[in-house]
């Protein structure tokens, strides 16, 4: 809708479904309409008969005519809608009538099955009040170049003949109000055709107003009937606007022109543009009376106040909310109001607003929130506060009011930034003096912190000496390692040590066997080694030197068994 | 910055030497505010910063006077100083807080860089120090496994105080890849093509606004607004936040 463009398909097919009616919601709907309520007694008049949905009779009886006569039809058309997924059909039947004389006419009763539509009533002049058709001058009564569907079919070739007949209108909903007060500007299309396209041809003037936009009245989709002039029409809103008369005064709004796109009606039909205008809206405005303390808002409203809560530390800061709550030109109001509080200082405050046009006005809220800051403990009171406006219904300035609020302010450890009352005039900000702190304070904590490179410095030292540190570990075991056997050494080891604790061989061959494997296993074992493991091997290499150079004095089989076996033991822990 | 530190640091060992023309100078200051000549108020809390003597209650005085005079967007930038000088400061942030609503900011346009929030995390809660301490405390440990084998607890706290430590100290090396900001202190400040008072404007900077800093040249800074445009700003028209401010003119 905006810039200008309407929405033009759903417009047109609302214009569309104007021409073919709207849908039935019985099984079938009847309907009887004619072009023209008033004629000349030489004009011609249409008469359409509609019929739409199922179940109707397949033929339409001719209703009783008084003071016509039948001239043409009836032609019979039948067209099928689909909406929103839904399928109607129609049938049409369009007579061609002529009245007889001047006086009262009228179309009787229609009726089809259940379903009747109303007479209609007819005015006829003497002369003729229509504009007439050209005349054919072909000899045969047919324009060889003719469109050959428009006898048939009934239509017009060719909008230069005839002007479509479309009217545009600007309803204001009143023309007499105050400074302030809404007023609801209706625009809407007036036709007897189908319509494809609509503009404004310039950008509609509201000088003296503040505007807002409503939403697009939610209408039929046929539009209603509308008689103007004598002619019947459809009528669809095609916008509204909502106006707020900014100054006292006769204030005029112009003419405002539109570009109405015509849809094509037949095969060699290009259809057309037109430009329709409204006509100028005159409104007198009356200002409004004058009050101090009145901010301009007209309407009727409430206001409320709260804090968010009763008590607050001292240093630490509560909310207060001021809100206006209503109809009228809330949007225009931005200031508001003085808030002076006793032992506390008041920030200036941050409005906030949740409105919506509408047709009585702007409705909703505007909410200012005002942060304050108690300097003192104990009590501190809100004063009333106070919202002057307009009241419409009234006709008067009214004054509202809020109760008085508490806060208890409990003393303790005052917040940093705590400020400091100094009770002198001057400063621009709200609630006085200015919050200065007294102490320069110029040594925080956090200003000497370290730089983000020297921390990173510090870690990456930190993992070298990690490093370092994990790498000395790893060099003492590996260094422990390669003082040991190899495995294929330990496997020899322990073959000997099998061969010695089995064979039959002398004390000292079994023990040399023993000694072998475990320097095999082990090597040398320092004397300063004073681990487990060098105990363990040393002390099996005294028994075994025991057993090879002790003198033989009796059977040493179950010993060397039981050296050897000892020693395998060694090995495989320790190797 | 590294010029800017260690003047910090010197002021803060030499304090107790100066402190009294100092205090002497911020009261009087405090009380041209008081009397409403804001203009030589802010000029004396400017030569106080310039000197060295920066702290959250300086910027936060010269934020009172700014908005007194009307300099919203000045007074917003000594307070986003003041609270890079002291992040645990609430009065200030609170009224970093309501001079950005005042300025109709998103909270987004007064913190173009994440990593600095971070880093005034890690300023407030001394991540610093906490890294480094845990980080000691990691390598004693390792050091006592080393030593004595058994001691097999040692092993587990020198691998979680490693991990907390390294973790701690991410924060403030994060935090120092921030780009500088600087904070538009004038009204529709332009932007330039070039670091020229002659250069073209291309556009204008929203007062309040803070904006990553790109470069600098002399008394300009190459800096880039919350919309992608990029240009020339006078250090008049933007203040950085990164460091104390050049000696006011006149």
């Amino acid at each position: 809708m905006k810039g200008g463009r309407l929405d033009l398909r759903k417009l047109s097919l609302a214009v569309a479904l104007a021409l073919v009616p709207a849908l039935a919601q019985a099984s079938f709907t009847l309907r009887s309409e004619v072009d023209a309520r008033k004629i000349g007694v030489e004009d011609q008049l249409q008469l359409t008969i509609t019929v739409e949905g199922s179940g109707a009779p397949d033929e339409i009886e001719l209703p009783a005519l008084t003071n016509l006569e039948v001239v043409g039809g009836p032609y019979q058309s039948t067209q099928v809608s689909i909406v929103n997924g839904r399928m109607s059909q129609s049938r049409t039947y369009t007579y061609a009538l002529q009245p007889r004389a001047a006086g009262k006419a009228e179309v009787g009763v229609v009726r089809a099955g259940d379903q009747a539509a109303p007479a209609i009533a007819i005015e006829v002049v003497a002369g003729s009040v229509r504009p007439r058709q050209p005349q054919r001058q072909d000899p045969f009564g047919m324009d060889p170049f003719g469109d050959p569907f428009e006898e048939m079919l009934g239509r017009r070739r060719g909008r230069a003949a005839a002007q479509p007949k479309l009217l545009v209108e600007a309803i204001p909903s009143r023309t007499r109000l105050r400074v302030g007060e809404p007023l609801v500007l209706t625009y809407a299309l007036l036709t007897q055709t189908s319509v494809a396209d609509l503009q404004f041809k310039d950008p509609p003037q509201f000088a003296g107003f503040w505007v807002e936009d409503l939403e697009r009245p939610q209408g039929s989709p046929s539009g209603e009937a509308a008689t103007v002039e004598g002619e019947s029409y459809r009528r669809f809103p095609i916008l509204r606007k909502l106006l707020f008369a900014t100054r006292a005064g006769t204030l005029t709004l112009p003419a405002t022109t539109f570009r109405v796109g015509l849809a094509r009606q037949g095969f060699f039909d290009a259809g057309g543009v037109v430009e329709r205008a409204t006509r100028p809206v005159t409104v007198t405005v009356e200002p409004l009376p004058e009050a101090a303390g009145f901010s301009g808002a007209v309407g009727r409203f409430r206001t409320s106040a709260s804090l968010d809560r009763d008590v607050v530390p001292l240093g630490e800061a509560a909310t207060l909310r001021f809100r206006v709550e209503g109809t009228g030109n809330l949007k225009w109001i931005e200031r508001g109001p003085e808030v002076t509080i006793t032992g506390a200082r008041v920030f200036p405050p941050q409005a906030k607003s949740d409105l919506r046009p509408t047709g009585e006005g702007i409705s909703g809220s505007r909410t200012w929130e005002f942060v304050v800051v108690p300097e003192t403990s104990g009590a501190v009171e809100v004063p009333p506060l106070s919202f002057s406006y307009f009241d419409t219904s009234a006709g008067r300035i009214v004054t509202a009011e809020t109760p008085p609020l508490a806060l208890r302010v409990e003393g303790g450890t005052v917040a940093a930034g705590l400020p400091v009352p100094v009770p002198k005039a001057g400063a621009l900000r709200s609630g006085g003096a200015l919050p200065l702190r007294a102490d320069l304070d110029r040594h925080p904590v956090s200003s000497l912190a370290l730089p983000g490179r020297t921390v990173a410095a510090l870690a990456g030292l930190a993992l070298l000496v990690h490093a370092g540190l994990w790498g000395a570990g790893r060099w003492r075991v590996g260094a422990r390692r390669r003082s040991s056997a190899s495995p294929r050494s330990v496997r020899a080891a322990l073959r000997d040590l099998e061969r010695a604790g089995r064979e039959a061989a002398s004390k000292e061959q079994a023990a040399s066997l023993v000694e072998k494997a475990l320097h095999e296993a082990f090597g040398d074992v320092p004397d300063e080694d004073e681990s487990e493991r060098a105990r363990a091997v040393r002390a099996l290499l005294d028994d075994a030197r025991f057993v090879r150079y002790a003198p033989q004095l009796g059977e040493y089989t179950d010993k060397v068994k039981d050296l050897a076996a000892r020693a395998a033991a060694v090995v495989r822990r320790w190797a | 910055m590294r010029v800017a530190r260690l003047v910090l640091v010197a002021a803060a060992l030499a304090a107790p030497l100066f402190a009294g023309p100092s205090d002497d100078r911020f009261r009087e200051a405090n009380e041209l505010a008081r009397a409403g000549d804001y203009p030589k108020a802010i000029a004396l809390y400017g030569e106080l910063a310039a000197s060295g003597e920066e702290s959250a209650s300086l910027y936060w005085n010269w934020a009172q006077a700014a908005t007194a005079r009307g300099a919203q967007g000045e007074a917003l930038w000594a307070l986003l100083r003041a609270r890079e000088l002291d992040p645990g400061d609430r009065a200030v942030v609170r009224d970093v807080e309501r001079l950005r609503e005042s300025l109709n900011l998103d909270p987004a346009e007064i913190a173009p860089e994440p990593l600095a929030a971070a880093g005034r995390w890690a300023r407030r809660f001394r991540a610093d120090l906490l890294a480094v301490a845990l980080l000691a405390l990691s390598l004693c440990a390792h050091a006592l496994v080393r030593v004595r084998p058994w001691a097999r607890w040692a092993a587990g706290a020198a691998w979680a105080t490693l991990g907390l430590g390294l973790l701690v100290a991410a924060v403030p090396v994060a935090a120092s890849f921030a780009r500088p900001t600087a904070v538009v202190v004038r009204r529709a400040a332009p932007l330039l093509d070039a670091a020229s008072p002659t250069a073209e404007t291309t556009g204008s900077l929203r007062e309040g606004e803070v904006v990553p800093v790109l470069e600098s040249s002399g008394a300009w800074l190459r800096v880039e607004d919350n919309a992608g445009a990029r240009g020339w700003a006078h250090v008049d028209d933007a203040r950085r936040l990164d460091a104390p401010p050049a000696p006011l003119r006149d």
